[in-house]
């Protein structure tokens, strides 16, 4: 029974995978029933502005090419929370991470260090990588030395890393064309331009998908993989099993680092003539630790939520545009009510237990 | 005959993951009667517990307490209506002290605050009356297996609960810690308290139980006067067949050229000016199983930690493994040494609850060539091994892919020394093995030790269960107040009642006599 059983492909709801993914879809469609009782209250017309948000992203080539380019960092930043997450690490750096990376990549932008439109943006995107997962390390040392709570640590970093970047900005590269805290506008060798125009497809997008999947290539079927698989779900039980979790620590950290950095750059080389500390990636990573529970930390999840999020987005965006009697906030409705859902023990389990009851049943007579 | 008190009817229990781990069970409890539930790992034991406690919720059928439907949701609600239970695996909360978990939810309150002083002193004469020698101001995280069980026993007795359901309390605990615990637990039959009980040490459940019911495959085979069963049927009724008896047949004796496996050399550990462990040096030879008796608390922890190199506290002396030194080396390198380490507490160090069989299946070895190339993971035969693992070591599962923390308590147990086995180790540390597991696959994993020693092993047993250590071990010493305290050269020559003397500290050998546990 055990292996032949297993091997059939079960597509029957009893199944844990399939479980997931019909929990999450369930979630999704009452994240949307829920946002339309509330445009039923805010809108004049309810049903157009539902349709709105969930085509309006389709109605303009430009707007999918918005959608795409904007999944980018915010992937990114996905990528780097949902590693940490498994790896047992409630780290919430990466917002930290996409500002002093940024300030790093801005100032490469600025300078012309290279006139190769294709060595200006690489040695940015590196130099934001690294500083991004030397960054990481520090949380990290302290709480696999001293057991501190990573997440007070990151969280404190995160505002101190604001100050500085302003501080840096403000003192050293500030832009004297604009009264804002701002950096003078990148040179052109340093931004990234698009391979597909139409759809705003750039370098950037690529090495996004090569991220994820390699990401999920190594969670999968490294030793890496394994042993944050190990080490996130029993630090005493890898550390018995002979696993070097300082070690492990450090470098599931500078990974982390390194994707949020790469993430900041995604943002900034594209989307940005210049560096604001205060503005130009608020919130990505805040956001991404979202999308990381959203995509149960599994890269492929990442992305899709993603993409979703910035989809409905847009549509909210679109909507707004015709009628400013609702919010744009709404989204943050749909955002909430999903993530809510889909980390939810409790959410469907009565229904599969009923069915589990029928089958196993079955099963033993 | 008594009245009933609690009465279950036409029980099934179907888990998430399709598992049904009762079915249509029916079992009457009398008031006042102690009554065991035996039955092999996974039988349904711990679940029909649970679903009278209120964690779990029965898939079908009915719970009666004291003639009314109870279905209690959560245990809460259970406490309230008089039912206690201690758990097989521990639910205590490591951080906090013993009184504070004993009080926990149930607080004397002194105005608005809680009395602590009132909670202190209670809990100590608790402990104190059952002598389970606990300090109820030490924090739990600092106790051994035996003691955090003793606390989930106090725990109970505090509330002083009417139903009391002990699901495999014994299991750590010395003879004599036992035969205590009884006394108790008749005391509280007198006094009209009824008493659940489940063990797989069959002459205790002899020695105890009123009445005892016998679950197999989830399914009740009946509830019997315990006078009507001799042993040998209750076995019978456990298990479908007979145990062998003497593990000697099993050794072989062939030559390993006398060289050791192991050998401890004038290890002392102090904590707090304290001696932990006194001057304590032994070998273990290849081919051979030293066993190491005692009561529990008495160094034994801290001797096996500083051994597979997981001690924090600093200790002079020298552990050496195959001749070469390792006081410096960490847990990795004494593994790739020859090392292996089944750990006392299985849930905490031994598995991860969360993750399937299969990872759980090559933890201490998942870069050794046949499971990983490179850089990679070889998933293909880490399943297979897993397969093979399992039927190997008759582990009740539905395949590798199901949650280690979803089988029952001797199944982790399983899981835990079947990789620890297939690590293919000359020197195996073996802390209560046994821990939990039922008759037959204790036979089992006694057999795969002997068989490693067999094959020229060095094995190290630490195990509470006294006849577990006489009857597999070629040579024994004791451990008293972290020193030890008689060697004893041949297991098969041995009076129990003498070991027993060294063991609570009444005698104590002289250090020339110690000395042949090291240069024999
Ligand atoms: N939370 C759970 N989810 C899924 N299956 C479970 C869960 N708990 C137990 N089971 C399954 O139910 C069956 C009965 O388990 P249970 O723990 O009741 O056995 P037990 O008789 O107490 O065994 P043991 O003597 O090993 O403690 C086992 O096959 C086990 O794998
Ligand atoms: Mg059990």
């Amino acid at each position: 029974m055990t292996d032949k059983k297993a091997k059939k492909l079960d597509l029957s709801i009893t199944n844990e995978t399939v479980f997931s993914f019909v929990k999450t879809f369930i979630a999704i469609l009452i994240a949307l029933a829920i946002t339309f009782v509330v445009l039923c209250v805010v809108s004049k017309n309810p049903v157009n502005a539902f349709i709105t948000i969930l085509t309006g992203a389709l109605r303009k080539t430009r707007y999918i090419g918005l959608v795409l380019e904007r999944t980018v960092p915010y992937t990114f930043a996905g990528l780097a929370c949902g590693l940490l997450f498994k790896a047992g690490f409630f780290n919430l750096g990466a917002e930290g991470i996409f500002v002093m990376s940024g300030l790093i990549i801005s100032i490469v932008a600025i300078n012309p260090i290279t006139t190769s439109p294709i060595l200006h943006p690489l040695i940015a995107i590196v130099c934001g990588a690294l500083v991004g997962g030397v960054l990481m390390l520090i949380p990290a040392y302290f709480k696999a030395k001293f057991n501190a709570n990573e997440l007070v640590i990151s969280l404190m970093l995160n505002s101190i890393y604001v100050a500085i970047a302003t501080y840096v900005v403000r003192n050293y590269f500030l832009s004297q064309s604009t009264s804002l805290i701002a950096t003078p506008t990148f040179l052109e060798t340093a931004t990234i331009g698009y391979i597909i125009d139409k759809y705003h497809v750039s370098i950037m997008f690529i090495l996004m998908l090569i991220a994820v999947i390699g990401l999920q290539f190594v969670l999968k079927k490294t030793k890496f993989g394994y042993q944050v698989r190990l080490a996130g779900t029993n630090p005493n039980f890898a550390e018995y099993s002979g696993i070097d979790s300082f070690k492990l620590a450090m470098k599931t950290n500078f990974i982390a680092g390194m994707l949020a950095g790469i993430g900041s750059a995604a943002q900034i080389l594209t989307q940005a003539s210049n560096f604001q500390p205060s503005t130009t990636v608020t919130n990505i990573g805040f956001t991404g630790s979202l999308l990381a529970m959203l995509g149960r930390n599994n890269p492929i999840g990442i992305l899709v939520s993603t993409f979703f999020i910035k989809y409905l987005e847009q549509g909210t965006s679109v909507l707004y545009y015709n009628d400013t009697s609702v919010p744009s906030e709404i989204i943050a409705i749909v955002q909430g009510v999903v993530v809510l859902l889909v980390s939810s023990q409790y959410f469907l389990k009565k229904f599969r237990e009923k069915k589990l009851l029928q089958e196993g049943l079955n099963e033993h007579e | 005959m008594a009245e009933t008190i609690l009465k279950l009817e036409k029980i099934t229990k179907v888990y998430g993951n399709g598992v049904v781990a009762n079915r249509d069970v029916n079992i009457e409890f009398k008031k006042g009667e102690i009554h065991s539930i035996v039955g092999e790992n996974g039988a349904g034991k711990s679940t029909l517990m649970k679903i009278i406690f209120g964690i779990e919720e029965p898939s079908s059928g009915t719970v009666e307490y004291k003639g009314k439907p109870a279905n209690f949701h959560g245990s809460m609600e259970a406490i309230k209506a008089g039912i206690g239970m201690v758990h097989q695996h521990f639910m205590l909360i490591p951080s906090f002290s013993v009184v504070d978990n004993i009080i926990l939810g149930d607080e004397p309150v002194k105005g608005l605050f809680i009395d602590k002083a009132s909670a202190v002193k209670k809990t100590q004469e608790l402990s104190d009356k059952y002598n389970f020698e606990l300090n109820v101001n030490d924090l739990v995280s600092t106790l051994s297996v035996a003691k955090r069980q003793k606390v989930e026993i106090l725990k109970t007795l505090y509330r002083d609960a009417e139903l009391i359901i002990l699901d495999e309390p014994t299991s750590v605990l010395t003879p004599q810690e036992t035969q205590e615990l009884f006394e108790q637990l008749r005391g509280f039959t007198k006094q009209g308290h009824t008493i659940i009980f489940i063990s797989h040490k069959l002459d205790e459940v002899k020695q105890i139980s009123d009445r005892i019911t016998v679950l197999r495959n989830g399914v009740s085979k009946g509830t019997y006067n315990n006078d009507e069963l001799t042993m040998a049927q209750l076995t019978n009724l456990i298990i479908d067949r007979d145990l062998e008896n003497d593990m000697d047949e099993f050794k072989t004796h062939k030559d390993f050229g006398g060289k050791n496996a192991l050998e401890v050399r004038n290890i002392v550990m102090k904590h707090h000016s304290k001696n932990i462990l006194d001057d304590i040096s032994f070998a273990v030879k290849k081919g051979e199983i030293l066993g190491v008796a005692g009561v529990d608390g008495n160094g034994q922890v801290d001797l096996v930690k500083t051994i597979v190199g997981l001690e924090q506290v600093e200790y002079s002396g020298d552990v050496i493994i195959n001749g070469e030194k390792v006081n410096d080396k960490t847990v990795k390198e004494r593994r790739n040494m020859g090392m292996a380490y089944i750990p006392e507490d299985r849930m905490v160090d031994g598995i991860s609850g969360t993750l399937p069989i299969s990872d759980n299946m090559v933890s201490t070895y998942y870069d050794r060539d046949d499971v990983s190339k490179g850089a990679l993971l070889d998933n293909k035969a880490i399943s297979r091994i897993s397969d093979e693992l399992i039927e190997k070591f008759a582990v009740k599962a539905k395949n590798n892919a199901v949650a280690v923390g979803s089988l029952s308590g001797g199944n982790v147990q399983k899981v835990v020394v079947a990789r620890e086995h297939n690590t293919i180790p000359n020197l195996m540390i073996a802390e209560q093995p046994t821990h939990g597991i039922d008759i037959g696959s204790a036979e089992l994993v006694h057999h795969k030790l002997i068989e490693l020693r067999n094959e020229g092993a060095g094995v190290l047993l630490v195990s509470a269960d006294l006849n577990e250590v006489i009857d597999i071990s070629d040579r024994i010493i004791v451990m008293f107040e972290g020193h030890i305290a008689g060697y004893f050269p041949d297991a098969n020559n041995i009076d129990e009642t003498e070991l027993g003397m060294y063991m609570l500290g009444v005698k104590r050998q002289t250090p020339e006599e110690i000395g042949g546990a090291l240069n024999d």
